[in-house]
């Protein structure tokens, strides 16, 4: 073989070692290892290759250990087999397979994660606010921008986790497959972090598609996952820092920066895919955006009335309650109150959003109306009888704004059922589930 | 520093286990497909995707000519990941009832025509590649 090649399958030279005598297996490699190209960079971010190969001949002709009593002796049939359709880690001779490539790869990868986990972690404290932690209304497009960055980063990791696992894959086929316990460690901890990996970027896109092929409740397990996942990556970083340090110091030759090139290519064009789902440019532009123009009154609905087992009663009253008594007004007397427009957005947790023009009573209003001090909390029930998100709060910080509003028209229209009728929350820079529907109390906390 | 950052992992790690537990020991579905799917990635990924995409290369860089490889692979890639992207929208077995306004656009023609427009790049990219290197060659090819 000439060419430099993707190769995963053994090659012609496994074949023709692999039924020479048992004790040569890492000689076999320190063999090979002499015999590869110059340059055609294998065994990338292993440590130094010499400590590698040492410790293979040092344990040539031993070949005990823990692991080998479980694996098919050598000699046998299926050990022949085995040898002969396992790839060595020196098979893999793509220009892909090296450090340089990797803690490129990595660099950005972890950027990714940084900006997902931080960003969803925001969106987390929002909807499960500890005492310490406060939210502010302004800028009125903030989670808009934040939890869009969250899909975003996400979507751009799928890429980027590909093509660094394909730079690192010939480690998998490294032998003996157990160094040592640190070395058993790392092994662990990096398939912990491809598994999270996996995990939140497979659950996360499934879930803003909002198709579910399981059965656990997304939003614990994408959270718990998130810190084990985020843990391993900085944990990670840890160990190859002077790995990385010394990558990322030197030049990369242009086989490599072609297939990096190529990486970068493919996470830019998943990001374009998508992004149309928040970024108004691209709403055109997107394939792949989960958001379309089709809801009503040109607004998505992520929870129609019917799933919500809403109906317009004609007897409604906004009941609003404080601790000296409870308020009840009508649809009638509301729309007689002095009325705000607003343009604010609709930004999902999946990532979508929209901005709208809103028109209803400031919640300020009410709250001076009955006589409750200005930047009250202010807890809001849904009529819908069941439902994660049937009661929201509104903190001080956003029943203070005055285009936090109990919104009674959208886009000049009457508030279609679907989005809220008779009444809904509209405050700047929430996440929309937090944007209750179908308004039936305030209390006043 | 090194050990600094090595500790906040093993903190933030500690804390998304003790989550895990608390998720998976709060419900048997959890515990058992939670762990399927954490599983699954890294098993589908080494043992399927990765050694097809890996014998996959390993054919065109002995089919393809040289100056098509690099544009082929990355419209192959393109294609891959979109694709891969796409898959939660184009197959919705488990997708709830189509909401107004979401994920109910036609995905497989957007998908369609995006791709084309990635192929055009593939070959406009391949048509240049081949040029150039017969710039290179200009010489030998007009002594042969």
């Amino acid at each position: 073989m000439t060419e430099r090649s993707d190769a995963a399958s053994g090659p012609p030279e496994s074949s023709v070692t692999a039924d020479t005598d048992k004790n040569d297996h890492e000689g076999r490699v320190v063999h090979r290892a002499s015999l590869r190209e110059p340059g055609s960079g294998t065994s990338a971010a292993a440590g130094p290759p010499e400590s590698s190969l040492a410790a293979g001949t040092d344990k040539n002709g031993r070949r005990g250990g823990v692991v080998h009593r479980f694996l098919p002796s050598p000699d046998s049939r299926l050990g022949r087999f085995i040898r002969r359709v396992q790839p060595d880690e020196a098979n893999f001779r793509s220009p892909a397979h090296h450090e340089k490539v990797t803690a490129r790869l990595g660099l950005w990868l972890g950027v990714a994660f940084l900006l997902c986990f931080l960003t969803g972690l925001l969106s987390h404290l929002i909807q499960h606010p500890p005492a310490w932690f406060g939210w502010p209304a302004r800028p009125a497009n903030l989670y808009r921008i934040t939890q869009g960055i969250h899909v975003i980063s996400g979507v751009a990791a799928v890429p980027l986790l590909f093509a660094k696992l394909w730079s690192v894959y010939p480690k998998l086929f490294s032998r003996p497959v157990i160094r040592s316990l640190p070395h058993a460690l790392e092994r662990l901890s990096i398939l912990v972090l491809a598994g999270a990996a996996f995990f939140e970027l497979t659950t996360g896109i499934f879930n803003v598609a909002q198709n579910y092929p399981w059965a656990f409740y997304f939003p614990a397990a994408h959270y718990a996952v998130a810190w084990i996942a985020f843990g391993s990556v900085v944990l990670h970083v840890a160990v190859k820092l002077p790995i990385i340090r010394r990558a990322l110091a030197t030049p990369v030759d242009p086989a490599r920066r072609s297939f990096l090139r190529t990486g970068f290519l493919a996470t830019g064009a998943a990001v374009v895919a998508t992004a149309g789902v928040t970024v108004p440019l691209l709403r055109d532009v997107s394939p792949l955006s989960w958001r379309s123009d089709r809801g009503p009154q040109g607004l998505p609905v992520n929870r129609t009335a019917n799933a919500a087992r809403v109906t317009a009663d004609p007897a409604w009253r906004l009941e609003i309650v404080t601790r000296t008594g409870i308020t009840r007004l009508s649809r009638t007397q509301l729309a007689d109150l002095p009325q705000r427009t607003a343009d604010l957005p609709i930004a999902c947790v999946e990532g979508w959003s929209q901005s709208a023009t809103w028109t209803g009573v400031p919640i300020a209003d009410l709250l001076a109306l009955i006589g409750a001090p200005p930047g009250s909390e202010v807890r809001v029930t849904s009529l819908e009888r069941r439902g994660a998100y049937r009661v929201s709060t509104l903190p001080g910080s956003h029943t203070r704004d005055p285009d936090t509003l109990l919104a009674l028209r959208l886009n000049g229209e009457t508030l279609a059922l679907d989005h809220g009728f008779p009444a809904r929350i509209i405050a700047p820079s929430r996440p929309g589930v937090l944007q209750t529907k179908w308004v039936h109390r305030l209390e006043v906390l | 520093m090194r050990l600094l950052l090595a500790l906040t992992g093993l903190a933030l790690l500690g804390y998304g286990a003790v989550l895990a537990w608390d998720f998976a020991t709060s419900r048997t579905v959890n515990a058992v497909q939670g762990a399927a799917w954490f599983i699954g990635g890294p098993l589908v990924h080494d043992g399927l995707v990765a050694p097809v995409v890996g014998l996959a290369g390993l054919g065109l860089s002995r089919v393809l000519p040289r100056p098509w490889r690099a544009p082929v692979v990355a419209g192959l890639v393109v294609t891959g990941v979109l694709t891969l992207i796409g898959i939660p929208l184009l197959w919705r077995p488990f997708g709830v009832v189509t909401n107004p306004g979401l994920h109910d656009r036609d995905y497989g023609t957007g998908l369609a025509i995006a791709l084309g427009v990635v192929w055009a790049g593939v070959l406009l990219a391949g048509l240049a590649q081949q040029y150039r290197s017969r710039l290179a060659l200009g010489q030998d090819q007009s002594a042969s």
